[in-house]
């Protein structure tokens, strides 16, 4: 061995430490609050990654705009996950180490949330997360309240998906899930709550991704003479199956969720093969102006509705309830304060506002409720949200809303 | 500041465990194998599960490491003999089955929620100890391996396993079977990634079967080849490279801010490629390599 | 009944991608003798190239033949830059070397498209009953392609002088460099048929399920079983492979697990290298 371990060691240190050594100069100063958009720009979730962080720094340059949040502006500092939960968890230590922000947005799939939830539990911070796991709830990963997510839950979204079959007036439900927590986290939610009923499904299936066919799946399922196939699955998978299954002929319908069936699925297949299909989706709220506010910045940004990613939307509605939280917490509020600040802007009491700029002027009058942009936004003693949900039929190549589900 | 650098000493050290045994197998017996994030999974869950059912923390550890040379036994019986890159599919395969079973297998292995939870090795002390302490075991082990190491390529053995890389005909016509050394060099190698495997899933607290994808196998190939194979200075310093490219990119926007964050992960994986091209065709022999050899 | 023939024609579907994969794994295997990692990332970018050409010609066909020439000109040059230097060095350095190309070549796709998923727009249309069994016509036209493919390949290799050529470097490259033959342009030949060769499959691929930056690599493992399953540099037996593979995928996994599907191609080429190493059709080479 030509050098020895704590040479290597002091080696390491020295690169990294001159590597970091601009960032530490201007540490803590009065006039910014630092937060990390934490995205997955690849793997599983590059579909959604990049939209979702250039929504994090739309927002923050909107807030900024408007005058800046309780006396100051955002500071963005945005990381890849790489939608991997080691790459995740040494992005996060990077963001609270060296960037020192006050708290982390958009974790997408569970993996990663409940990898860096630990690391924000420690230093303090609140994480914002896009991911349905129940376990993200609860302790031990939330034993400190500081996780909040943006995103229905499986279990709820499951129930959602049992409302919707049961008002539509199916009776043989059959499931198709993606191997993956969410995927299955979906379907075992829609079980759960179709038994609870009465019901009985007709035949699930599990499935691997990146299949030159799902035939096999397909057949297994529709050999048992389904009227609904309930999907847990993401965009590339349900193009291909909804491919196939339109090739057998079949004539039964669809439940999916919206993150899939989404404009782009109907553009990948055309109207005729996604005619009819029920797209469920925790309420973007189409009509609201929190929603034109956010698809205006995604069009810009992307040239894509918004509507085709949710989770930007998410992510959207993180930066402007952070920002009105630090708004109410007033001057100089250290994150603990602010982070308590968030079940009042956002919960179900208060004047209704949908953007930052409103929300901001409202907070001199009294308490408000932002309506976001995802949802309404209303958090629970979890930290969860319970949006209602919208049933989309797809009707000429486009999703158009029937009707709304509470559960 | 410190935490982040000592975060990254322990993963350093993680993947120096790995590449130590990956340069045992290819540095120094020529043996391809593709498969090593297998066995670093196998380690981990194993311990992992140990650990979440009551089992003590040393103890779990210990079997992570012993699983996953077990489990290293039945693929070298079948492919062991086989053409060096024949070995190298086949264990690219094998890794990809012991993935797919921990994905498929929910009842033992909780399946794709992952296992959250799994506890710290050193119960009871603050989060930083805890990361100083895991450091210190970290680097012990890695030491530790080192020093095997050296004892290994010093022995006998080493200078047989030296010959099966260099000449395997020479040596089966010296009436060795070189099978047999060759599958002690797997199990060995096995044994360090599940220890490997153990430590990671303790310090990072919750693993799910996405972690261990192929993708980390071949960032361990390309730290022991960058470095130089066969030298165990190469490989420590493989993986010095490895982790500094890794974690280093991250601040490359800072000084090159008009690299969108998009294209941040595609350059990452393309210089890994690029690295991996270059180095196997202008400096086969690493960083630290040996000019006299191959 | 029908439901089993249906499997079973998917099964060749998919087994017909793998086998164009296999077949340019065991070309380059047979003559330049090592496992080139790259095949799966050089029918990405031969998808990729059609998605382009079929933007601005506005015809699929002829967007696909530009794909084919964009993954025959990107083997040649990967041969050129990377593998040519390499030439006499262990096949591991090869190998290595077409991984680091994988994922370079990857990187490069997802720094160029993104890595939003793009479709070819084909008609999407209801089946035809054959025999009662429910049959795509894209599907035969797939099949079609995939056995002319193999077919002109054939004829390449058997029939053309520089096909005779190739043969002779697969069988015994010393023995053919005495006799005169010139390597170079047996490697230029081999590297653009097997480049188009992926293509090929790769846009078939694409046309059947999505185009992504990581659609190729995924199918590179099963790619592998097939060459290795039907005799390493036997081209008709990369393509048998394939099929064997594939159906055995579509019909297996209902009783396995679907989620063991990829599984299944792992465990068929363990059997082979097990039982018999050489392969469906190998001769018997220095597997052992």
């Amino acid at each position: 061995m030509k050098f020895n371990r704590r040479q290597t060691l002091a080696g390491l240190t020295a690169l990294l430490g001159t590597a970091a050594m601009p960032r530490l100069s201007f540490a803590q100063d009065a006039g910014v609050l630092r937060i990390g958009a934490l995205n997955p720009i690849t793997g599983a979730g590059a579909p959604y990654g990049s939209g979702m962080q250039k929504m994090i720094l739309q927002a923050a340059k909107l807030v900024n705009d408007a005058g800046g949040a309780g006396g100051r502006t955002l500071e963005v500092f945005a990381e890849d996950t790489q939608t991997q939960p080691q790459a995740a968890v040494l992005a996060a230590k990077k963001l609270i180490e060296v960037n020192k922000v006050n708290a982390i947005l958009g974790t997408w799939s569970s993996g990663i949330s409940l990898a860096v939830m630990p690391l924000t539990n420690e230093a303090g911070i609140p994480l914002f997360n896009t991911s349905g796991a129940p376990a993200l709830s609860v302790a031990p990963a939330n034993e400190k309240h500081l996780g909040y997510r943006f995103q229905a839950t499986n279990d709820r979204f499951g129930r959602a998906f049992a409302k919707i079959a049961e008002k539509e007036g199916f009776k043989r439900p059959a499931t198709m899930a993606f191997n993956n927590a969410s995927g299955i986290g979906n379907t075992e939610g829609f079980r759960k709550a179709w038994e609870a009923n009465g019901g009985e499904v007709v035949a699930s299936v599990v499935y691997e991704p990146s299949q030159p066919s799902y035939r096999a799946e397909l057949q297994k399922v529709l050999d048992a003479k389904p009227d609904v196939i309930i999907m847990g699955s993401y965009l590339a998978d349900t193009t291909v199956i909804l491919r196939e299954w339109y090739q057998t002929g079949e004539e039964n319908k669809w439940i999916i969720p919206a993150w899939a069936a989404n404009p782009k699925l109907a553009e990948a297949l055309g109207p005729d093969v996604v005619e009819g299909i029920i797209a469920v989706d925790s309420i973007s709220n189409e009509g609201s102006p929190a929603f034109a506010a956010y698809d205006a910045a995604y069009q810009e940004a992307l040239g894509q509705p918004g509507l085709s990613n949710v989770y930007a939307a998410m992510t959207w509605d993180m930066v402007i309830v952070l920002a009105l939280a630090m708004e109410a917490a007033g001057p100089g509020a250290d994150i603990a304060a602010i982070t308590a600040k968030l079940h009042e802007v956002a919960g179900p009491d208060g004047t209704k506002v949908s953007t930052f700029a409103e929300g901001k002027e409202a907070l001199k009058s009294g308490p408000i409720n932002y309506e976001g942009a995802s949802s309404v936004l209303d958090f629970d003693e979890f930290g969860d949200v319970t949006p209602d949900f919208s049933a989309s039929v797809f009707t000429g190549g486009e999703a158009k809303r029937n009707y709304i589900v509470k559960i | 500041m410190e935490a982040y650098l000592i975060a990254i000493g322990i993963f350093a050290g993680i993947y120096l465990l790995l590449a130590l045994g990956l340069n045992l197998q290819f540095g120094m017996t020529g043996l391809i194998n593709f498969g090593h994030v297998g066995f670093f999974c196998i380690g981990a869950y194993t311990s992992a599960l140990l650990a979440t059912n009551g089992v003590p923390v040393a103890l779990s550890l210990a079997a992570g490491g012993f699983a996953a040379m077990l489990a290293a036994w039945p693929l070298g019986v079948v492919s062991i003999r086989l053409r060096e890159d024949y070995f190298a599919i086949a264990s690219l395969g094998f890794s990809e089955i012991v993935r797919l079973v921990v994905t498929s297998e929910g009842w033992l292995t909780k399946g794709v929620q992952g296992i959250p939870g799994i506890p710290r090795i050193f119960p009871g002390v603050s989060s930083q100890m805890q990361s100083m302490l895991m450091f210190g075991l970290v680097m012990v082990l890695c030491l530790l391996a080192i020093l095997a190491m050296r004892r290994i390529v010093k022995s006998p053995f080493g200078r047989m396993i030296e010959a099966i890389r260099d000449n395997e005909e020479a040596v089966r016509s010296l009436g060795k079977e070189p099978a047999g050394f060759k599958m002690q060099v797997l199990l060995l190698g096995s044994l360090l990634a599940g220890v490997a495997g153990g430590l990671y899933a303790h310090y990072i607290g919750y693993i799910s079967p996405d972690q261990f994808i192929p993708f980390i196998t071949f960032q361990i190939w390309m730290a022991i080849i960058m470095g130089g194979v066969g030298r165990i200075s190469g490989t420590v310093a493989g993986v010095i490279i490895l982790m500094t490219f890794l974690e280093g990119s991250r601040f490359l926007r800072d000084v090159a801010p008009f690299i969108p964050e998009v294209a941040m992960a595609s350059i990452r994986l393309g210089v890994i490629g690029l690295a991996l091209m270059l180095f196997t065709i202008y400096r086969p022999q690493g960083l630290m390599g040996d000019y006299t050899k191959r | 009944m029908t439901g089993f023939a249906e499997l079973l024609f998917s099964g060749l579907m998919s087994g017909l991608i793998i086998g164009l994969a296999g077949l340019a794994v065991t070309l380059v295997f047979g003559i330049a003798r090592f496992s080139n990692a790259a095949t799966g990332d050089t029918m990405t970018l031969g998808a990729y190239g059609a998605l382009v050409g079929s933007a601005f010609t506005g015809s699929v066909i002829l967007g696909s033949l530009i794909g084919l020439a964009a993954g025959a000109l990107a083997s040649v040059v990967s041969y050129l830059l990377v593998f040519r230097p390499l030439q006499g060095r262990s096949p591991i350095s090869s190998l290595l070397a077409s991984i680091g190309l994988a994922f370079f070549i990857r990187a490069i796709i997802g720094l160029v498209f993104g890595h939003d998923q793009n479709v070819f727009q084909l008609d999407i249309v209801r089946p035809i009953k054959f025999a009662g069994i429910r049959i795509q016509p894209n599907d035969l036209k797939f099949a079609a392609v995939a056995i002319s493919t193999l077919a002109v390949v054939f004829i390449i290799l058997h029939l053309t002088p520089i096909g005779r050529r190739m043969r002779a470097v697969a069988d015994n490259p010393l023995l053919a460099k005495v006799s005169g033959i010139s390597p170079r342009p047996v490697m230029l030949a081999l590297w653009s048929i097997a480049g188009a060769v992926s293509a090929i499959a790769g846009i078939i691929l694409g046309m059947k399920t999505v185009v992504s930056p990581e659609s190729g690599w995924e199918m590179l493992l099963p790619a592998f079983a097939a060459a290795v399953l039907g005799g390493i540099g036997h081209p008709i037996g990369a393509i048998v492979g394939g099929l064997l593979i594939g159906v055995a995928q579509e019909l297996a996994t209902p009783f396995v697990g679907f989620t063991y599907k990829i599984a299944v191609s792992f465990i068929v080429l363990l059997l082979v290298l097990l039982i018999r190493p050489k392969g469906l059709f190998g001769r018997s080479e220095g597997v052992r």
